[in-house]
C-alpha cells in the first residue's frame, strides 16, 4: 500500500494543529514520525484513522482518492491504529477485549467465543507474551495491557499499521520482540508508522522519517542519512538544541533542605527518601506505569501515603489535606492539563485566581478590581497572550492555558513548586518560556521538583535526577550523569544503583 | 466611513453576545410580549404582582437548585422536604403559639435536612441523584405518617397574624414578592462576589481540578445543599403562611421539577460550571409566563406540563447548541 496524505490542515477551535501537513508512507517501510508533543502527529494519524476529518487536504491510497474516511473505512483499507492511550475495557477479559466490536459469531447472531479465544491466544503465543486470553484486563500490568493493545492490531491481516508511542511501558526485551514481531510482517509487506520520543528506538527500526514541528511539515527522509543530534535539532529547532537554559543564570542551590522525604510508600511507589534544597531543581522520571504519577499527587497531599515522612524546615506536614499542605508552602502544577488543571467554564481571571483565593486571601468577599490587578501582574511576568481575560480559558491556546496555570501557583509563592509534567503538549516556543520560568523560580531560592518523562527537559532542567523504576528508587543522578542512555536503562531496570 | 456604521463583525460579535450571554433576558422579553398580546391586561400591577405571589415559593427553591445545579448536582428532595418541614412547622406554631420559634424551626430543620443530602453526597460518596431520590420518598412518607391522611391547620388564634405573613403587603407590594427579590439579592452576591461563589462553578467546572487547586470540594458541596435546605425551609414557612393548611400528601408536589426548569430556562447549564442567578430569577417567571398565557389562550389545563415539558427540552438544546460552537 502506498499512503499520501497531500496538503493537510487541521484547527480546533483557535488552535491550528496541523498547517498543510504531506506526508506519504511506501509499501513496506517503517517510517518514523517525528515530533514533540503538540507537534501534530496524533492529530495527523487521527484524521488517517478517520476519528475525525481534515479541515483541508485529501488523503490518497495507491493512487485514489479516499472521500470520508471513518473508523470503519480504515479498517476496511486494512488500516490499524494502535492509539498511544490504553483503549482497553478493565472489566472484560483480554479475548473479549480484542475482539471488540468486530466479534466472531455462529448462527449470525451468537457471539463465538471459543474461536475468539482460540484466535487471540494464537498471536498472543506468536509474541511470546506470556498473556493468557482469558484474563480478565484489570489483572494486567501496564506492560501486557500495551502488549494486548498490540496483539489486537495484529488479529486481521492488515496492510498499515500505526503505532502511537507503543513502547512507553515496555522494558527492552519485550521492545525487542515487538521489534522483530515488526520486521516479520515488513517481509510479508506490511507497512508501519511509528510513532515514539525514544530516539534510539526510531533508529534501530525505521527506514524512513518524516519530522512535524508546531503542525507544519519539516523533513522528510531516510534515516541512514541523518543521525540523532540532527534528528534532534529537526524535532525541536537548532536554537533551543544550543540553548542552555540554565548557563544564563547562576545556580544557587544551597545547603537548606526545603522538603525532606523520608521512606514515602504508596500504591505504586515504596519507600522513596530525597533532600530538596533551596534553589534546585530536583528532576523526577520513570516509564509509565513506574509510580511517578502517584508520588507528584502525594507529595501534594493529593493521593495518600501509605508510610513515610515529609518534612519542612518548620516541622513534619500532615499530608491528608492539599490546602494544609498549600498552607505550609508547597505548590503543584498538575499533569494532564485539559483533565486536572483548567476550569473550562470559568474565565481566564478566575482560573488564575482559585489558589490565590484557597490559601492567600483574608475574608469571603472577593472584588474585580483586586483579582484584575493580580492577572495583569501575573500576565506581564509569564507573557500570557489574551484577548480579554474575562473570557473562557478555552479560548486560549495550549501553552497559553498552562501559562495561567503556572500562573495560578505563582499568586501563592509557595516555597516548594512541584511540576507534574509541566510542558505537556504545548508548543516549543511556550515550552522554553516554561524552562526559562522554572530555572528562575529556582534562582530565587525556591526548591523545584520537575515530574517528566522527555529527556530534553530533563537536560534542560535538572541538578538532580531520581528515576523510579517499578515504584523504586532506581538511581539518583548528578547534572553530570545525566544522560539519554543512563536514564533509560535506569528506568527500564537494565542496571540498577546500589542504594541503601 | 463613518463612525455610525457597524462593521460586521461587530454587529455579529453584539448579536452572539445577546443570543449568548443574555438568552435568558431575550426569552423573558419575547415570552412577555406573547402575553402582552395574548391578554393586553398581562403588564398591570395587580397581574405583575399576582405573578410574583405566585412564583415565589417555588423560585425561593429554585435559587437553591440553581447552586446545585451549577455544582454539577441535581436534587430531587424539594418538595418533599418542603411538605415535611411546613407540617412540621404549622405543628411547632400550634403548640408553642410563636411565630419567630415557627419561623427558626423551619430555617433550621431545612439546614439539618440540607446538610443530611450534602453528608451522604460527600461522607457517603452517594451520587446527589439516588441520595435526594432516597430522602424525596422518605421525607414524603414521614409527613404522610404524622398527617394519618389529614391536614395539618393554623389553629383559628395564630390564624390571622400567622396568614399576614404571605398575603400582607407593604406599599402595595406583596411581601411574597419581597421575599424572592430579597433571596435572588442574597444569592446573587454569594455567587458573584464571595470566594464561595467562584468556588461553586470550579467545582461544577472539573472536579479534579477544582481540588488539586485546593478547594475542599466534600466541603463546598456539603455547604451548597445546607444553604439549598434553609431555602428550602424558608419556602416551607411561607407556603404553610399561605395556605394555612397543608395536606401531607400533596403539599410542595413537583416543586422539585418546577425548580429545575426554571434553572434550565435561566440559561444554568445542565452540566454545571457555568449560569446565573439572575437567570434563575427570571426563568421562574418566564414558568409563570407560559402558565397564565396557556390559561388565558384557553389551552387544556391537564397540556400545561407538556408545554413545559417541551420548553424545558428547548432551553436545553440551546444550550447545547451553544456549546457545540
Amino acid at each position: 500500500m502506498i499512503l499520501e496524505m497531500k496538503n493537510i490542515s487541521k484547527s480546533f477551535g483557535a488552535v491550528e494543529a496541523l498547517k498543510d501537513v504531506s506526508f506519504t508512507v511506501h509499501s513496506k517501510e517503517i517510517h518514523g514520525l517525528l515530533g514533540e508533543n503538540g507537534a501534530g502527529k496524533t492529530t495527523l494519524m487521527n484524521i488517517l484513522a478517520g476519528t475525525f476529518g481534515p479541515d483541508a487536504g485529501t488523503i490518497e491510497i495507491d493512487g485514489n482518492i479516499v472521500e470520508g474516511m471513518s473508523p470503519k473505512k480504515a479498517a476496511e483499507l486494512k488500516i490499524r491504529f494502535i492509539h498511544q492511550e490504553l483503549n482497553l475495557c478493565n472489566d472484560l477479559t483480554v479475548f473479549q477485549n480484542m475482539f471488540l466490536g468486530e466479534e466472531y459469531t455462529k448462527q449470525r447472531w451468537k457471539v463465538d467465543k471459543k474461536r475468539e479465544m482460540e484466535h487471540a491466544q494464537k498471536v498472543l503465543d506468536s509474541m511470546n507474551s506470556g498473556i493468557d486470553a482469558h484474563t480478565i484486563v484489570c489483572e494486567l500490568d501496564t506492560a501486557q495491557k500495551q502488549m494486548v493493545e498490540i496483539a489486537r492490531a495484529l488479529l486481521f491481516s492488515s496492510e498499515l499499521i500505526i503505532m502511537d508511542e507503543p513502547t512507553t511501558a515496555l522494558n527492552n526485551r519485550e521492545i525487542e520482540k515487538l521489534f522483530s514481531i515488526m520486521q516479520r510482517l515488513k517481509a510479508e509487506g506490511v507497512s508501519f508508522i511509528y510513532i515514539s520520543h525514544k530516539m534510539p528506538e526510531i533508529f534501530s527500526i525505521c527506514d524512513r522519517f518524516t519530522v512535524l514541528r508546531d503542525g507544519t511539515f519539516i523533513k522528510s527522509g531516510l534515516i541512514k542519512d541523518i543521525d540523532e543530534h540532527q534528528a534532534t535539532e529537526l524535532l525541536i529547532g537548532k536554537s533551543f538544541v544550543q540553548a542552555h537554559i540554565k548557563d544564563g543564570i547562576a545556580a544557587s542551590i544551597t545547603e537548606e533542605v526545603v522538603l525532606k522525604a523520608r521512606g514515602l510508600t504508596g500504591q505504586s511507589f515504596r519507600n522513596v527518601s530525597f533532600d530538596l534544597h533551596r534553589g534546585e531543581i530536583l528532576v523526577c522520571t520513570g516509564l509509565q506505569g513506574s509510580g511517578t504519577d502517584e508520588l507528584a499527587t502525594s507529595l501534594f497531599g493529593a493521593s495518600n501515603l501509605e508510610a513515610g515522612m515529609l518534612e519542612r524546615p518548620d516541622g513534619p506536614l500532615a499530608m491528608h489535606d492539599i490546602k494544609a499542605v498549600m498552607k505550609r508552602g508547597i505548590a503543584m502544577v498538575p499533569r494532564n492539563r485539559k483533565e486536572r488543571g483548567i476550569l473550562p467554564d470559568l474565565s481566564i481571571r478566575n482560573n488564575n485566581s482559585l489558589s490565590f483565593y484557597v490559601a492567600k486571601h483574608k475574608g469571603l468577599f472577593v472584588t474585580m478590581r483586586e483579582e484584575k490587578e493580580r492577572f495583569d501582574a501575573s500576565q506581564k511576568r509569564l507573557g500570557i497572550k489574551v484577548g480579554s481575560d474575562l473570557d473562557a480559558i478555552t479560548s486560549l491556546s495550549g501553552g497559553n492555558q498552562q501559562k495561567v496555570i503556572l500562573s495560578r501557583w505563582l499568586e501563592i509563592d509557595a516555597d516548594v513548586y512541584i511540576m507534574d509534567n509541566p510542558t505537556q503538549g504545548i508548543d516549543v516556543g511556550a515550552k522554553f518560556s516554561i524552562y526559562t520560568l522554572i530555572v528562575e523560580l529556582a534562582a530565587q531560592g525556591k526548591g523545584v521538583i520537575v515530574f517528566t518523562s522527555e529527556y530534553p527537559e530533563i537536560h534542560q532542567l535538572a541538578d538532580r535526577c531520581l528515576v523510579l523504576y517499578k515504584g523504586s528508587t532506581a538511581a539518583v543522578l548528578s547534572r553530570d550523569e545525566i544522560s539519554e542512555a543512563a536514564i533509560m536503562e535506569y528506568s527500564t531496570g537494565t542496571r540498577k544503583e546500589e542504594l541503601n | 466611513m463613518n463612525g455610525l456604521t457597524l462593521s460586521k463583525k461587530q454587529v455579529r460579535d453584539t448579536w452572539r453576545n445577546i443570543t449568548g450571554n443574555y438568552s435568558h433576558w431575550l426569552s423573558f422579553v419575547l415570552l412577555l410580549l406573547v402575553a402582552v398580546i395574548v391578554s393586553p391586561s398581562f403588564l398591570t400591577w395587580n397581574n405583575i404582582t399576582n405573578q410574583f405571589v405566585q412564583g415565589t415559593i417555588v423560585g425561593i427553591c429554585a435559587m437553591g437548585m440553581s447552586l446545585i445545579i451549577s455544582a454539577g448536582m441535581i436534587d430531587l428532595s424539594v418538595g418533599s422536604t418542603v411538605a415535611l418541614i411546613s407540617g412540621f412547622g404549622v405543628m411547632v406554631l400550634n403548640s408553642t403559639h410563636s411565630i419567630v420559634l415557627a419561623f427558626l424551626f423551619c430555617l433550621g430543620a431545612g439546614i439539618l435536612a440540607g446538610l443530611i443530602n450534602g453528608l451522604l453526597v460527600t461522607k457517603g460518596r452517594i451520587a446527589p441523584f439516588i441520595v435526594t431520590l432516597a430522602t424525596m420518598s422518605a421525607w414524603r412518607s414521614v409527613i404522610n405518617q404524622m398527617g394519618q391522611g389529614g391536614p395539618f391547620t393554623v389553629d383559628k388564634d395564630m390564624y390571622a397574624p400567622f396568614r399576614a405573613i404571605a398575603a400582607g403587603r407593604i406599599l402595595s407590594i406583596p411581601h411574597l414578592m419581597v421575599f424572592l427579590i430579597l433571596i435572588t439579592v442574597l444569592t446573587g452576591l454569594i455567587m458573584s462576589k464571595t470566594k464561595f461563589g467562584t468556588y461553586v462553578y470550579a467545582v461544577g467546572s472539573n472536579q479534579q481540578a477544582a481540588r488539586l487547586s485546593g478547594i475542599n470540594v466534600n466541603r463546598v458541596k456539603t455547604l451548597i445543599f445546607t444553604y439549598a435546605g434553609l431555602l428550602y425551609g424558608l419556602a416551607a414557612f411561607l407556603l404553610a403562611s399561605r395556605l394555612t393548611s397543608i395536606q401531607a400528601a400533596s403539599a410542595g408536589m413537583g416543586y422539585e421539577m418546577d425548580a429545575i426548569a426554571a434553572v434550565a430556562i435561566g440559561g444554568t447549564s445542565m452540566d454545571g460550571g457555568r449560569g446565573k442567578i439572575i437567570g434563575t430569577f427570571l426563568g421562574v417567571l418566564m414558568l409563570r409566563i407560559i402558565n397564565t398565557v396557556l390559561i388565558m389562550a384557553n389551552v387544556p389545563p391537564f397540556l400545561n406540563g407538556l408545554v413545559t415539558g417541551v420548553i424545558i427540552i428547548v432551553a436545553v438544546l440551546a444550550q447545547s447548541n451553544k456549546k457545540g460552537k
